[in-house]
C-alpha cells in the first residue's frame, strides 16, 4: 500500500508518494490529492465508479495528467474517491476510481487546488520501490 | 526538493535596495538577476529557492535588461511569486505561461465610498455577514451568474465592456480598469471546452486561498495631492477585492502547459525547470498560448467587476442607498498575474517587448498614454494588499519604474510562512478572536482557511512598501487599516 504525505511550500503545497510498484504509487498520488481536497478523505464512501484512460509514455506527464484529472472531476462533476486503482502499460493509464458526490459537512473542504504543477514533479525508483513528487499550486 | 533549502548563491548589493545576482552564477544565464529588497527582506529571501528562480528566468531566450524580482519575492513554481521578465519578440522572445501563473489575470480593485468609519463601525458585524452570505466564496460555491457558451466567448472578447452592455458596468468602471478591461489580442476560441465548463458557473466568484473581499478605512494619507485625484481621503471607507480567472484561467494555463511540453526542445531552448517551459511568442505555440492567456484575462477582470457589482448590492441594501449616492467608485483595477506586449526603452532604444509579472503590479508613472484621463497628473493607481491584520496601501506609479522595471512594482506583502507552518503557528489559537480584540473582524469558510491567512504568515507589507517607494518605484498616497474581510 502506498504512502504518501505532504510537504512544505512557501506558497503552495507538495505531495511525496512511496509505493513498491508504479501502478500503487499513481493509486497512491489519487489517495493523497483527496487528502489535499478535502479534510477527511476516510469519510467518503466507495458507492460509484468511473474509469480514466489517459495516453502517455513519460511517467512524469502521466501522473500530472492522472492528478489533473482527478482534480477536474472533483471541480467540475464534484467527484471525491476514496479508492483507485491504476494500471500502468506501454500507452498510458488506465484508471477506476471508487468514490462519491462530494458532502461539504461530511468530507469538509481542505483546500482549493488551482492545479498541478510541473515544478520539481518527479517519478523516479527509490531502492527496491518507487516515488512521486508534486507541487499543487493553491 | 521539499526539504525547503536556502539559497546559497550570491547576492552582491547593488545599492541600498537592489541586490544582484550575477549572469556568471549559472551557465545559461543570459542577463543578470536583480531583487529589489532591504537588509532585513533580503535575509529573509535567502531561506527559500525563490532567488535560484530568479536566476533560472534569466535563462528565458530574448531576455531584456535582467531577471527582476520585487521585495514581496518568495517561492513559486518555475517563475518565482513578484517576478518580472521582459522579452523581445524579435529576438526570438519567448513567452512562458509560468511567468503569468496558472491564475491568470488575478488582481486587486479599490472601491471607495463616501461613508466615514463612524457609520460603518457600529454595524459592521451585520455588514461582514451580509457580505459573507451574499458575495459567493470558497471552493465549489457556484456564483448567481449564468453564461452561455455563446455569452462566455463574447464576455472573453470584450472584457468589462460586455458587462457595460448588461449593465453591469458603467463606463468609469471600464475607464478605471487597467487595459480598460480588455487585452484586445483575445482569441476565445483558443479556450477549451474544459476551460469553459470549469469558469461557466464561476464568474462572479471570490473562490478560496489568498483571495478575499475586505472593507477598510483610510487611516493614513500621505500625498495630498495624489490622493484627491484618486478621491480618497482620511476616515474614509474602502472596499478591497482579490480574485482571478478563477478555473478557467487555471485550465488554459494547463492546457498551455501541456502544448508546450515539446516546445524546449523543438526551439532548441535548455531550461532549468519544466515549469518555465515555453515557446517563442512569435511561434504557433506562442501565439496559441497568448490568445487563450488573454481570453482568460478579460474574464478575470469580468469576474473582479461582478464581484465589485455584488458588494455595490450588498451595501446598497445594508444601508438602503444605492450604491451610485453611496459614492462606491472604482478607483482602480490592476492585474498582478499577467504578460502584456508594452513598449519600453531598453538600452537606449525604444522597444516592444512581452512584459511578464508573475505576482507584481505595473506601475505606470504620471504622464504615461495608457493611464485615464483622471490619473494622468498623477501616476497610475496600484493597489497593495498586505495582510488582514495590519495594512493594505495604495501607492502611485513613480518615474524610476520605467527605467528600472518595465513599469512594474510590487503586488502585495508576499508570504514569510508556508501554509502547513501557518497552521502549526495557530495550533491552540483562534485567529478569528484575535483579529476581534484589534478590532477585525474575519469570516472565512474554516478555521484553518483563516490560520493559512493570518498576518504572521505574511511579511510586514510597510517593509515591501518602504523598498519600492525607496527605489522610486511608486510612491505611498494612503494606508487603508482592514476593518472586516470575507474569505472562501
Amino acid at each position: 500500500m502506498a504512502m504518501y504525505e505532504t510537504f512544505e511550500h512557501t506558497a503552495d503545497l507538495g505531495l511525496r508518494v512511496r509505493a513498491d510498484d508504479l501502478n500503487d504509487l499513481f493509486a497512491g498520488a489519487g489517495r493523497g490529492l483527496t487528502s489535499v481536497l478535502v479534510l477527511h478523505p476516510e469519510a467518503v464512501t466507495a458507492g460509484e465508479i468511473e474509469t480514466f484512460s489517459l495516453p502517455g509514455t513519460d511517467r512524469a506527464d502521466l501522473l500530472h495528467d492522472w492528478l489533473a484529472e482527478v482534480l477536474y472531476a472533483f471541480e467540475t462533476r464534484q467527484r471525491v474517491f476514496s479508492r483507485f486503482e491504476v494500471r500502468l502499460d506501454s500507452a498510458g493509464l488506465e484508471a477506476t476510481a471508487w468514490g462519491e458526490a462530494l458532502d461539504f459537512r461530511r468530507h469538509g473542504v481542505n483546500h482549493e487546488v488551482k492545479a498541478i504543477t510541473y515544478h520539481g514533479l518527479k517519478v523516479e525508483r527509490l531502492g527496491a520501490g518507487w516515488l512521486a513528487e508534486v507541487i499543487v499550486d493553491l | 526538493m521539499g526539504e525547503k533549502p536556502g539559497f546559497s548563491g550570491p547576492l552582491d548589493r547593488v545599492d541600498d535596495t537592489t541586490w544582484r545576482i550575477p549572469r556568471s552564477y549559472k551557465e545559461g544565464m543570459r542577463v543578470d538577476g536583480l531583487i529589489y529588497a532591504s537588509d532585513a527582506l533580503i535575509d529573509a529571501i535567502r531561506r527559500d529557492q525563490a532567488a535560484e528562480q530568479v536566476a533560472n528566468v534569466a535563462f528565458l531566450p530574448g531576455i531584456q535588461g535582467a531577471s527582476l524580482a520585487m521585495p514581496d519575492i518568495h517561492w513559486g513554481y518555475g517563475f518565482c511569486i513578484g517576478g518580472v521578465c521582459a522579452t523581445d519578440p524579435e529576438e526570438n522572445g519567448v513567452i512562458s505561461p509560468g511567468g503569468v501563473g496558472y491564475d491568470i489575470n488575478c488582481g486587486v480593485r479599490l472601491v471607495r465610498t463616501d461613508l466615514k468609519l463612524d457609520e460603518v463601525k457600529p454595524r459592521l458585524q451585520s455588514l461582514v455577514d451580509e457580505l459573507f452570505s451574499s458575495v459567493p466564496a470558497g471552493v465549489g460555491r457556484k456564483g448567481k451568474y449564468r453564461f452561455s457558451r455563446q455569452e462566455l466567448r463574447a464576455l472573453m472578447a470584450e472584457g468589462a465592456a460586455f458587462l457595460e452592455r448588461r449593465g453591469q458596468a458603467v463606463a468609469e468602471d471600464v475607464e478605471h480598469t487597467e487595459a480598460r478591461g480588455r487585452l484586445e489580442s483575445a482569441e476565445p476560441d483558443r479556450v477549451s471546452d474544459r476551460a469553459l465548463e470549469r469558469g461557466a458557473p464561476q464568474c462572479g466568484t471570490l473562490g478560496s486561498g489568498n483571495h478575499f473581499v475586505e472593507v477598510q478605512e483610510v487611516e493614513r494619507i500621505y500625498d495630498e495631492d495624489s490622493a484627491r485625484a484618486l478621491g480618497l481621503s482620511a476616515g474614509q471607507v474602502t472596499v478591497m477585492i482579490h480574485s482571478g480567472s478563477r478555473g478557467l484561467g487555471h485550465q488554459v494555463c494547463d492546457d498551455a502547459l501541456r502544448v508546450l511540453r515539446k516546445a524546449p526542445q523543438k526551439y532548441g531552448i535548455p531550461l532549468p525547470d519544466r515549469q518555465l517551459t515555453c515557446a517563442p511568442a512569435k511561434s504557433p505555440e506562442g501565439k496559441h498560448y497568448l490568445g487563450a492567456m488573454a481570453a482568460a484575462a478579460n474574464y478575470a477582470w469580468c469576474n473582479r467587476q461582478l464581484l465589485m457589482w455584488q458588494t455595490r448590492e450588498v451595501f446598497a441594501k445594508f444601508f438602503d442607498r444605492t450604491w451610485e449616492s453611496l459614492g462606491m467608485h472604482l478607483v482602480y483595477d490592476v492585474a498582478h498575474n499577467i504578460a502584456k506586449l508594452e513598449e519600453h526603452e531598453v538600452e537606449g532604444r525604444s522597444k516592444k517587448v512581452w512584459v511578464h509579472r508573475k505576482g507584481a503590479t505595473r506601475a505606470f508613472p504620471a504622464g504615461h498614454p495608457d493611464l485615464p484621463a483622471r490619473y494622468r497628473g498623477v501616476g497610475q493607481p496600484v493597489i497593495i494588499p498586505g495582510d488582514m491584520g495590519r495594512a493594505s496601501y495604495v501607492l502611485v506609479g513613480g518615474e524610476a519604474s520605467m527605467e528600472k522595471t518595465f513599469g512594474t512594482c510590487c503586488h502585495g506583502a508576499g508570504r514569510a510562512m508556508s501554509r502547513t507552518a501557518a497552521v502549526n503557528h495557530a495550533r491552540g489559537r483562534r485567529i478569528d478572536v484575535e483579529l476581534k480584540q484589534k478590532g477585525i473582524l474575519a469570516r472565512a469558510g474554516s478555521r484553518k482557511g483563516l490560520a493559512e491567512e493570518q498576518p504572521a504568515a505574511y511579511k510586514n507589507v510597510d517593509h515591501v512598501v518602504d523598498v519600492v517607494q525607496a527605489a522610486g518605484l511608486a510612491t505611498r498616497v494612503a494606508r487603508l487599516r482592514p476593518l472586516g474581510v470575507i474569505k472562501g
